[in-house]
């Protein structure tokens, strides 16, 4: 999966010489020894680990829980449940959600949305 | 000086209660946030599990979530503050961390023994103050 990404590079390199540098090239963006991230998860893999966490959740009626539940209207729960959900989702997959994506978070679908375009994501 | 890792840059003065809201959200991420630290530091690893500290420290705030003024929440959240450092910080002890948030209130309760069972309504409040 390393080899995967040190060919990255030299690709680049090739494709940006001829422009004049007119935007830096977010080499951040590419991190060639990072193992991160590497295997992209599926989509079905993600409904479910983020489904497990919140069933696993105790104030949580695992019963009611599908892809589409709303924390607050369908599973009852408050504002500070919310967001303790999102920090058990972070552990999960391994992310740091920002206050401001964390904020809209607020039901299963987006939950899953975020996670599965988030390119870290274990 | 006891908010250099907790990211308190500015003293709490919260203008209204939906700041004081954000705040205590914003706390109690950097609180969770830091629970793997904690894990480590006491060596909590088949003690605890870090979803049952969460719940532990949510239910902690949700023992405030009725309070209203904004200034009471300010100085709740500066304690809370004051308690996360010093627990990241190795200023506790294992004991104090077990006692104080594993085992929570059903762990240190005192005894209420057969001999206090039979007794009154009456004699339980004359044993807790002069004046009811």
């Amino acid at each position: 999966a390393i080899l995967r990404h040190i060919r990255i590079p030299v690709q680049t390199l090739g494709r940006s010489r001829p422009l004049p540098c007119l935007h830096p090239l977010p080499t951040s963006m590419i991190r060639s020894m990072s193992s991160h991230g590497d295997d992209h998860l599926t989509r079905e893999e993600v409904v479910e680990r983020v489904l497990d966490v919140v069933k696993s959740f105790p104030k949580v009626d695992p019963s009611k829980v599908n892809p589409d539940v709303h924390f607050q209207k369908d599973l009852g729960l408050d504002s500070l449940d919310t967001v303790e959900i999102v920090m058990a989702l972070e552990e999960e997959f391994k992310l740091e959600i920002p206050d401001k994506e964390a904020d809209k978070i607020d039901s299963c679908s987006l939950a899953i949305e975020y996670i599965s375009n988030h390119p870290m994501a274990v | 000086m006891a908010f250099s890792l907790r990211g308190v840059r500015v003293p709490p003065n919260s203008a209204s209660v939906e700041e004081a809201r954000r705040r205590t959200l914003d706390f109690f991420k950097s609180a969770c946030r830091s629970i793997p630290a904690i894990m480590e530091t006491y060596n909590l690893y088949d003690v605890v599990t870090p979803s049952q500290l969460r719940s532990t420290i949510s239910s902690e705030i949700r023992k405030n979530a009725h309070i209203t003024n904004p200034k009471v929440i300010d100085v709740l959240l500066f304690k809370g503050m004051e308690e996360l450092g010093n627990i990241v910080e190795h200023a506790k002890q294992r004991h104090h961390v077990l006692g104080q948030y594993v085992l929570g209130r059903g762990g240190l309760v005192q005894d209420l023994g057969p001999k206090d069972e039979g007794i009154s309504e009456f004699l339980k409040q004359f044993y807790a103050s002069n004046y009811f």
